[in-house]
């Protein structure tokens, strides 16, 4: 293909000095990537730019996330995929699956020995420094047995192309790999916008390897069950790659838990399920090393389990990859890797590595500190950019700095290379740019050995003479095709004949966390909904009186500016002597209710509250769900941000947009999950609130006696508030009375929204959730809603309706609805008592203050 | 010398503790020089599981977890131990031991024998001796000498430790950081223990701390009160050619029969006497008795 005509490759050149994958200097194409960049000129650039848009749309959409701490963007930040894929043809890719085989069973059989006989050191191919100075090497785990076929059961290598043509090892992943699940859905991605893009090539698809994937964290059960439960134990949403943690989760189908969930009791695992505890057998680990157990390693640790270590040790469980292999992250060992190789091999590596000098020992040394400028330090435990000193680039004090360093503790340092490493094509705006790519392959353990997933995740450099490519800082990535001559099914199955995925379901595994989590979103999601509807309620109010140009508030405006306070419990709000600055500027109280983040009660906070509940709850999400959910914090971060918010109208356009999609939610929410996967608690959160805040409704409006112009508003607002004002016309088709609402809003049974049905509902799914058999009691839970029940349903409307002496409130009305929010608050406690159970928080008998 | 040991630790918990796990490294070691004859641990309320195992560095750890509502935790360890220092190797009759010097000894110390390998990681970082300051190194460098002979040089610096520095119970928590009880001069034994491991390890050679217990003897003509001992630290040196060399700062003496060794490790990290997890939203209160008696 000619590329000077392409408009395409223009400027591409413009100030090339890299080895590029796709152009060789002498403007000859790679032959590997001819169909591949045919497809592409064939589908011209407007359709590239389109397709790039709805690529970023798509991941968008699909929330697909990458979080980056302390990033002005956001927590979530959509993950960036390429539409111009990275190419290695299977000829080649045959000698890089063996080098990353061979990698594997070498960094396996280090660290059996690291943690065993420690023969590598004793027999002199590594210096004792190398492994006793890194911070990963954790006593703890020393001489610790595994069952497992390997010890190293994933293993992922960084790959780049260096100035040779060879592929080289970059850096080594050994604790818990990330990336395999973003892969995944690049490929999904991929297929479903950029079909025409395949045409012609044929790309080995991932799916047996998943498949190997599965296998693995199955057999890798101590106790050879065939039902083995296995667990994926994240972090929480906080970390940066959430998203995969989920993602595996749902893709898996195995439960995503935190270390909270799982508990260590009689030399076992177990997980805190709605009903008992169960145990575990395989935990899959997105946790660092020395975050697993704070009894044994970093004490200050609330992410992994006490106690785990030695469950570990008893092989009562198996934790993938196993703890401590943190170690083989060490960019000590590269020096040695080739004399490692030929001690268990008698081979040279396959795969190439950067060369490098290990600053313990003095020749190489002397060579480091007489080379500095020309080199890249590291140490040997952290590879992340913050103890990457790029020495050409730095002042000569801070060379010197750096010097004395290296000097005060030799064996904590390695210097590297400088490497310039190859470029491959990206698309930006418009046109190909080169830009420095990082492949991230993947290989799992088996009895025979290891299967390597075809292709894997590629990264590329943020910005076009970028030397770093890293994800901790964003970036771009590419899908990974490898290509071959072979016809290939694209059919891609990702199912497999598994039995194993019964073992953990129903309502009674259902890890306690998520319940909890699941339980809150309903009532988050309830009060979010109630306090925007009352919200819009009162203002369309305030514009009828506007419009109506009355001088002073009527008293029925009033009621409801106070009722506001009482529903969400913001006082003094409108209430009190302190309420009468805020009733001179009602709308200011009311945008403040709306906006204020930090204020208690306000629906800001009640959104964000529910966001956060929901988000970790993600593994349960459909697509759908994150598009709507995505839909409303858009919607808001817009209205807060940029949105005018002075005039009524304007607060309720944005009202009615969020409260349509807070009720595409929960319908979508219904239809989503299971009640066996915690839609029950989910429920009982959401009728919770929603009785509980009808009842401060009804005890703010329909308590106080007023005249028949006022009552006639507050009733209207009232009904209006509750979505009932139609229904309300059809079953009495007569003036709004005080009798007929009571009825309908309280004690209705047959109306949904009715206090009688709400409660009636909570209690039936109450009595679902699964119960302590040893006892065979009513739970305190069951308790406090029947008398609640049995309270609404012994009500007697002419009772309700008397009021008091002074002919001022309905005391008895008050009364009762006091007595119903006390239990229902009751119950509330006694859920979180019997289910959530985490009225115990984890400390330290002695308190220290150490970094691992 | 035969002694008893009672060593008591108590925790009041404010508001109860559902659960625990604990690890508790109070075991005496057997060793040249001292035979552990008996050894009991007393835990209450009973541990649901206990278990012991010996670790990395060949101390005797014993985990335990109690699972059941309490409101006190006491672990007593009852330990009867035979001590008698003229079976471990003397350095005043070992002449290379006595008078090789540094230069010779980091010279030597180069070969990877495998107690070499063994000791030289006691040079390396720990976890709370992991800065080791310019100024820890010069008040090392002030003892030791290139053509000094290390055991003298070693005892140097722990006489000074013992001059220079003021014993303050009141100063140090194990949270303190090694910097400041040096900048300072105050510490109780475990931070004069640690500051010389730093000052050790800052010129190159392998140096550990030891844990244990001291017997203290009553002014004449008094009678011993309970409880009125204590845990002990000190620190140990490796000397090529002759093994590893205990010193005492906090009494600037080499440890003889008074001295009963508990466990060893990097530093104090390595083998805190108990620690543990609980699950419990409140404070605590801590007490700890030490008696040690002839047998």
């Amino acid at each position: 293909m000619p590329i000077d005509t392409n408009t395409l490759f223009k400027n591409y050149f413009s100030d090339f000095k890299n080895y590029d994958e796709v152009l060789k200097s002498n403007m000859s194409v790679n032959t590997n990537w001819d169909k591949l960049l045919n497809n592409i000129t064939q589908m011209g650039t407007e359709t590239l730019i389109s397709k790039q848009k709805e690529m970023d749309w798509l991941m968008d959409e699909n929330g697909v996330t990458y979080n980056v701490y302390n990033d002005p963007k956001g927590m979530h930040r959509a993950w960036e995929l390429n539409i111009v894929p990275f190419i290695i043809h299977e000829k080649e890719w045959e000698t890089i699956e063996k080098g990353i085989k061979q990698r594997s069973e070498l960094l396996n059989l280090i660290l059996k020995d690291i943690y065993g006989e420690r023969e590598l050191i004793k027999n002199g191919i590594i210096p004792p420094e190398v492994i006793f100075a890194h911070r990963g090497f954790l006593r703890q785990c020393d001489q610790i047995q595994y069952k497992t076929a390997k010890n190293l059961l994933i293993y992922s290598a960084d790959l780049a192309r260096g100035p040779d043509g060879r592929m080289w090892v970059v850096n080594d992943r050994t604790q818990a790999p990330s990336g395999m699940g973003y892969a995944l859905e690049n490929r999904f991605s991929t297929s479903r916008i950029l079909p025409d893009i395949f045409k012609d090539i044929n790309v080995k698809q991932p799916s047996h390897f998943f498949f190997y994937f599965n296998q693995m964290l199955i057999e890798a059960a101590p106790q050879n069950k065939e039902n083995p439960n296995i667990v994926i134990l994240t972090p929480g949403p906080l970390n940066e790659t959430y998203f995969e943690h989920a993602y595996m989760s749902s893709f898996l189908g195995y439960p995503l838990v935190t270390g909270n969930d799982l508990v260590v009791r009689n030399g076992n695992v177990w997980m805190k399920s709605l009903k008992e505890l169960k145990q575990v057998d395989v935990i899959l680990r997105r946790v660092d090393d020395v975050f697993m157990d704070p009894l044994e390693l970093r004490e200050d640790s609330y992410l992994g389990v006490a106690g785990l270590l030695d469950v570990v040790r008893q092989q009562h469980v198996s934790i993938v990859n196993p703890i401590g292999s943190g170690v083989l992250e060490n960019s000590g060992l590269i020096p040695f890797m080739n004399a490692i190789c030929k001690y268990y091999f008698k081979e040279n590596l396959i795969l190439p590595s950067i060369a490098s000098w290990w600053c313990g020992q003095k020749e190489e040394r002397s060579y480091v500190l007489n080379n500095l400028t020309n080199l890249v330090v590291k140490r040997i435990d952290r590879s992340n950019r913050e103890n990457i000193f790029f020495c050409e680039f730095l002042k000569p004090n801070q060379l010197e700095a750096l010097k004395q360093e290296i000097l005060s503790n030799p064996c904590i340092f390695v210097a590297q290379e400088k490497i310039s490493f190859s470029t491959a094509p990206d698309f930006v705006d418009g046109k190909l740019e080169p830009r420095k790519v990082m492949c991230r392959t993947f290989s799992i353990a088996h009895k025979d050995g290891y299967s390597v997933m075809p292709g894997g995740l590629v990264r590329v450099a943020a910005e076009r003479e970028n030397l770093f490519v890293s994800n901790q800082r964003g970036g771009v990535s590419k899908d990974f095709w490898i290509v071959t001559d072979q016809e290939q099914t694209n059919i891609q199955s990702y199912s497999w004949d598994d039995n194993c995925k019964t073992s953990i379901s129903g309502i009674n595994d259902l890890p306690s966390n998520t319940a909890e989590n699941l339980y809150w979103s309903g009532r988050y999601l309830g009060r979010a909904l109630v306090t925007a509807r009352f919200l819009r309620t009162v203002l369309n109010k305030i514009s009828n009186e506007q419009y109506t140009k009355q001088k002073t508030q009527s008293e029925s405006l009033l009621s409801l500016f106070q009722s506001v306070t009482n529903i969400t419990s913001t006082f003094p709000g409108f209430i009190g002597e302190e309420g009468e600055d805020a009733l001179k500027d009602p709308l200011k109280e009311i945008l403040s209710l709306m906006i204020d983040g930090d204020r208690v009660g306000s629906f800001a906070q009640t959104l964000s509250s529910f966001n956060n509940s929901y988000y970790s709850l993600r593994n349960l999400w459909s697509k759908d769900m994150w598009r709507v959910f995505d839909g409303i914090q858009k919607i808001w971060k817009r209205f807060v941000e940029d949105d005018d918010k002075t005039s009524t109208t304007a607060l309720i356009k944005v009202l009615d947009r969020i409260i349509t999609r807070l009720i595409a939610f929960m319908a979508l929410i219904e239809e989503s999950i299971l009640v066996e996967q915690g839609l029950l608690l989910y429920f009982i959160g959401l009728q919770t609130e929603q009785a509980t805040m009808n009842i401060a409704k009804c005890r703010s409006l329909l308590v106080m006696n007023h005249k028949e112009q006022p009552q006639y508003e507050i009733l209207e607002a009232l009904l209006t508030s509750h979505e009932s004002l139609n229904i309300y016309r059809y079953s009495y088709r007569s003036y709004l009375s005080i009798e007929n609402v009571i009825h309908l809003v309280l004690l209705d049974k047959d109306y949904p929204k009715s206090l009688t049905y709400q409660l009636r509902r909570i209690q039936k799914d109450i009595d679902r959730l699964p119960h302590s058999e040893v006892t065979g009691k009513a739970t305190d839970c069951q308790k406090f809603i029947s008398e609640a029940n049995f309270k609404i349903r012994s009500l007697n409307i002419d009772t309700l309706l008397e009021l008091d002496a002074e002919g001022i409130i309905r005391e008895h009305l008050d009364n009762v609805l006091a007595e119903l929010s006390d239990l229902l608050h009751e119950m509330n406690l006694s859920i979180s008592d019997t289910y959530f159970n985490h009225s115990y928080q984890q400390s330290q008998l002695v308190n220290q203050n150490f970094p691992l | 010398m035969e002694f008893q040991v009672i060593h008591t630790t108590s925790y009041e918990y404010e508001s109860g503790v559902t659960f625990c796990h604990n690890i508790a490294t109070l075991k005496p070691k057997t060793m040249l020089g001292q035979t552990l004859l008996d050894y009991k641990l007393d835990i209450s309320p009973e541990p649901a599981e206990i278990t012991e195992r010996t670790d990395f560095f060949g101390n005797t750890i014993t985990r335990f977890s109690i699972q059941k509502y309490h409101k006190e935790l006491k672990v007593t360890a009852k330990s009867r131990i035979l001590r008698d220092y003229t079976l471990q190797p003397d350095i005043g009759t070992s002449v290379t031991g006595k008078t090789i010097n540094l230069e010779n000894a980091l010279e030597l110390l180069k070969k990877n024998t495998p107690e070499h390998i063994d000791a030289k990681q006691f040079i390396l970082e720990s976890i709370f001796i992991a800065k080791i300051t310019p100024e820890m190194k010069a008040y090392a460098e002030v003892s030791f000498k290139p053509e000094r002979p290390v055991f003298e040089a070693a005892f140097d610096l722990m006489t000074r430790i013992f001059t220079e520095f003021k014993f303050d119970s009141g100063f140090s928590t194990i949270a303190t950081p090694l910097h400041e009880v040096m900048k300072e001069k105050k510490g109780v034994c475990q931070d004069f223990a640690q500051i010389a491991i730093a000052c050790v390890r800052s010129i190159g050679l392998p140096a550990r701390y030891v844990s244990g217990y001291i017997e203290t003897l009553p002014p004449p003509g008094k009678e011993k009160l309970v409880g009125t001992d204590a845990s002990h630290a000190w620190f140990s040196v490796y000397i090529p050619t002759f093994g590893w060399i205990d010193f005492d700062p906090t009494n600037n003496q080499i440890p003889k029969n008074q001295h009963i060794t508990v466990s060893w490790g990097r530093d104090y990290y390595d083998v805190p006497p108990l620690k543990g997890v609980i699950y419990s939203t409140g404070k605590n209160k801590m007490q700890v008795s030490v008696d040690i008696r002839p047998a």
